[in-house]
């Protein structure tokens, strides 16, 4: 994407008044989005994002520039800015630059430039009369299309040189129902780093139909009750507990500084001895995989707890120093305007022993989080909330009515020592995780799991 | 000029094409941020970019498409995505370029004395507010976020029906997040400031305010469920409203996704509830002479005295209603297409300060802090249910702070239970829009604890 001699010339510039480490980050990345609601297309926009970023370490502090330029003269000079903010003793460093192949964990089978736009008008035409035709209450459907292609390259002063693409597609079905003038929304996006040939193997009827469902049994649900009780949390997106509670708080961004609840406590129990979990970004084609980080490391599977011990946590070059241990590949970022850090990718608790059916018999009052939304943490207090976006009581041991519109806080510490179930069903779920360096696709996922007590916060009183 | 002859270059390539009416947006801009941790400038960020975007009408449709990489060899890719995206438009809703208002009120939203401040000033800044953290209180821990930055952007709009319109901004804006710890109890308090006047950031009110914050939450616990009176500090206020925003659009409201469909010149918020959105008004961060589409903004009153008057309209949704559009055409950057989007929106402030307004409540809860604003709500229902931080309030006095509680409601009741709202017009940090309002006192939401 740049030549040998001018990512060298830029490094060395980068380097010249006392940095000790130079990366230079290229990206050129096509986006195509549409948007149909009510069945027509409402609007599309296809464009393409272009730039570079330079990145300079001295000891623990670090300096970022971009710029869209890309002429040998504006990178010099956006350098030579970059390394004004630097102050230090020479480090008379010799770049030599290598070039690697990256060994792709994402095959790509169909490249969707070369997919005609009408045939991805039909795969959205099919998931909204799907959705739509579900049932008469059903008022309103969204449906939106997205998928790009971002083209990488890194390079830096180490030596490293690489170049990768990342292909991902991901399908957004929301659905409205109506009732006696209230509304209530059900919602299912299904992505992947694939190519078209996620659509075309997508099994866009459920993906619908579920959408809707929520809709519909929402707007008859009535209001969920209040308190600490048992929460049930089903599997798949149900896991933005564990990404909410625990994950942000073993990323280096948090931990390095000492600002995280989990600082400092590797080898410690911190979590209930039947909850493991991992973060792995390097699961072929899933939606938060990639075959190398923003900062050229290959993606690997990180044990992050086991049998409820605190393993590792997530680290990027820069923090790696702060922490002094090992980078895990975990360095991301939503596109060169942000400088990359530690990040989760595909997060999930791994399987239990209990069965689904066993869970919810040996649960005599609670409530069931069927789907949920998405949440928030505070890493320095632990304390976070995540919403249900399908609840519904518990009670002897059965699931009873649905029930709306709640949310679930909690303290990541507290939470994670009072999981006392964990299930065999693990599955994964999509969303976009947004933080410092800005929004990116990841996975959340889980087995169903209990939380012995959990704040629900709803509208009705105690139940 | 050079972006002249681009734009001519890629006019001439649409019409080649067979486009009809064409716009170029183009935006260009710089930052810099400034991060501070334990006395060392641990992050230092500058950028320059740019970006443009060509939209036009092919068969009576409006297609779009952007570019980063602004310069000829990006003409076709331009034209070629216009085309291919207007061709599958098959909404009946007509869009179309704008031809010009008659007149445009003047706007300064640049101010020439940022420029002049002197990067080691800025530095020196940002290291005294995080030292003023610490000097404030020893039970401040760590400052786990210190920033300061600014930014300046340029936008030029363009099109084939004779409309040019330029605009330039900058802005500063710094924040601390300070963290306090006494014992196991850890509690966090943020602070923040805005605008394109250097001289206004005083590092030690900015300090104090988030140490303030995070001390008084020491020692809070939960509280028992149940339905209480509740008085929504201005700045939870503010982000409450800014996420029920999309309620007022007309777009929401023509595709059904918004309840307030069939309200218009209905009583839908209480007497005291007057919502404004004023493009002109000082000091506003989203002011602005012309909207998205190049149209002239205007003052409205969107709910005065409960009654809602308007929705946000654009050229396409006020056609479609045969009104006026409302100047909110909204065009995020080069990557968006047109939506819709208030500019400076407030809630009207009211009489009294905060404190007598707590000094009313026998009992009741201050909410100070809500959380989760883009999980826990549905801005197509109004249910919202939010983790938040506050105070409770006994006999007309802060009693003690409150935290693992959760606050829920209907905004839509909840805007015809609005008692009360206070003198302290807050808005919060600029986005899209830039969105303020007063403490608001409500009658009974829901609030669970233990």
């Amino acid at each position: 994407m740049l030549n040998r001699k001018l990512i060298e010339d830029t490094l060395t510039v980068a380097l010249s008044t006392g940095g000790d480490f130079a990366e230079i980050f290229v990206e050129d990345r096509t986006n195509n989005g549409i948007v149909m609601i009510g069945g027509k297309v409402e609007s599309t926009m296809s464009g393409r994002d272009y730039g570079i970023g330079i990145r300079i370490f001295k000891g623990f502090n670090s300096v970022y520039a971009y710029t869209n330029k890309s002429d040998p003269d504006t990178l010099i000079e956006t350098a030579k800015k970059a390394a004004q903010a630097v102050e230090g003793d020479i480090i008379d460093l010799t770049i030599n630059l290598t070039k690697t192949n990256v060994k792709n964990i994402n095959i790509i089978q169909i490249d969707p430039t070369t997919v005609e736009k009408t045939n991805k008008v039909q795969v959205m035409r099919k998931a909204y009369d799907t959705a739509f035709n579900y049932d008469d209450l059903i008022t309103q459907v969204s449906v939106n299309y997205t998928d790009y292609i971002q083209n990488i390259m890194v390079a830096n002063s180490e030596g490293l040189w690489k170049e990768d693409t990342r292909v991902r597609s991901r399908l957004g079905i929301s659905s409205v129902a109506s009732k006696n003038g209230e509304m209530q929304s059900g919602f299912y996006a299904p992505g992947a780093s694939k190519g078209y040939e996620f659509f075309e193997n997508l099994n866009i009827d459920y993906y619908a139909k579920e959408a809707s469902r929520i809709a519909v049994t929402m707007v008859k649900a009535r209001y969920s009750p209040s308190g600490r009780m048992p929460v049930i949390i089903d599997n798949g997106f149900g896991g933005v507990i564990f990404h909410e509670a625990c994950g942000h708080g073993l990323e280096a961004t948090a931990v390095a500084k000492g600002l995280s609840v989990f600082a400092g406590k590797v080898g410690q129990q911190i979590a209930s001895p039947i909850v493991t979990a991992i973060d792995d970004g390097s699961i072929p084609n899933e939606w938060g995989s990639y075959s190398i980080d923003d900062e050229g490391t290959q993606s690997q599977r990180n044990v992050l707890i086991e049998n409820g011990i605190l393993k590792g946590y997530m680290i990027d070059k820069l923090n790696a120093r702060r922490m002094n241990m090992d980078i895990t590949g975990s360095s991301r970022r939503q596109s060169y305007r942000f400088s990359p850090t530690s990040r989760m990718s595909n997060t999930f608790i791994d399987n239990g022993s209990s069965t689904p059916e066993e869970i919810i018999a040996n649960t005599e009052k609670g409530l069931y989080a069927k789907h949920m939304g998405g949440g928030s943490v505070n890493p320095a207090t632990g304390e976070f909330n995540f919403a249900i976006m399908e609840g519904y009581i518990v009670e002897n041991g059965k699931i009873k009515e649905p029930v709306r519109g709640a949310t679930l806080i909690g303290k990541g510490s507290e939470v994670l020592n009072k999981i006392d179930m964990v299930g065999n069903n693990l599955l994964q779920s999509q969303g976009m995780c947004g933080s410092i360096s800005g929004s990116i696709p990841a996975n959340v996922g889980q087995p169903m799991i209990r939380v012995s007590e959990l704040t629900v916060g709803g509208r009705e009183g105690e139940q | 000029m050079e972006m002249k002859s681009l734009i001519d270059k890629i006019v001439q390539k649409g019409r080649e094409k067979g486009l009809n009416d064409m716009e170029v947006y183009y935006s260009a801009g710089n930052s810099l941020s400034l991060k501070v941790f334990q006395k060392e400038l641990d992050t230092y960020n500058l950028s320059e970019s740019e970006g443009l975007s060509l939209r036009g009408v092919y068969n009576g449709k409006m297609g779009y498409s952007y570019t980063e990489k602004v310069d000829e060899t990006s003409i076709d890719q331009l034209v070629r995505d216009v085309l291919e995206n207007a061709i599958i438009i098959d909404s009946e809703d007509e869009e179309f370029i704008f031809e010009g208002s008659k007149e445009y009120k003047k706007v300064d939203s640049f101010n020439p004395t940022l420029s002049n401040v002197s990067e080691e000033k800025k530095i020196e800044f940002v290291k005294s507010l995080e030292e003023e953290a610490f000097k404030l209180d020893k039970r401040i821990a760590s400052v786990e976020v210190c920033v300061y930055g600014d930014g300046y952007g340029e936008t030029i709009m363009f099109n084939t029906k004779g409309l040019t319109l330029q605009e330039k901004s900058n802005i500063a804006y710094t924040y601390i997040v300070v963290v306090a710890k006494e014992g196991e109890d850890i509690k966090t308090g943020m602070a923040y400031r805005t605008g394109n006047d250097f001289n206004k950031f005083n590092a030690q009110v900015i300090a104090k305010e988030a140490v303030d914050e995070a001390i008084a939450l020491l020692g809070a616990s939960s509280v028992k469920s149940g339905d209480y009176n509740v008085i929504i500090r201005n700045s939870a206020a503010a982000e409450l409203l800014e996420a029920f925003t999309g309620i007022f659009s007309a777009e929401a409201v023509q595709k059904n996704l918004s309840l307030l469909k069939g309200k218009l010149n209905e009583k839908i918020a209480s007497d005291k509830f007057t919502l404004i959105d004023d493009p002109y008004m000082e000091d506003g961060l989203a002011s602005k002479s012309f909207d998205g589409e190049g149209v002239a903004c205007k003052y409205k009153r969107v709910i005065d005295k409960g009654v809602l008057k308007t929705y946000f309209h654009n050229l396409k949704t006020a056609k479609k209603d045969g009104v006026e559009t409302t100047g909110n055409a909204s065009k995020g950057s080069y990557k968006s297409s047109i939506g819709i989007s208030p500019s400076n929106f407030y809630v009207e402030k009211g009489e009294r300060e905060l404190n007598e307004m707590v000094a009313d409540l026998d009992k009741g809860i201050l909410i100070t802090e809500l959380q989760g604003l883009h999980s826990g709500l549905n801005s197509i229902s109004g249910d919202f249910s939010l983790a938040a931080l506050g105070y409770l309030i006994e006999s007309g006095k802060i009693s003690r702070p409150l935290e693992q509680i959760t606050v829920s409601g209907n905004y839509f009741e909840m805007l015809k239970n609005i008692e009360e709202t206070g003198s302290d017009l807050k808005f919060g940090l600029p986005g899209g829009a830039y969105i303020g309002s007063p403490s608001l006192k409500i009658n009974k939401l829901s609030i669970a604890g233990e």
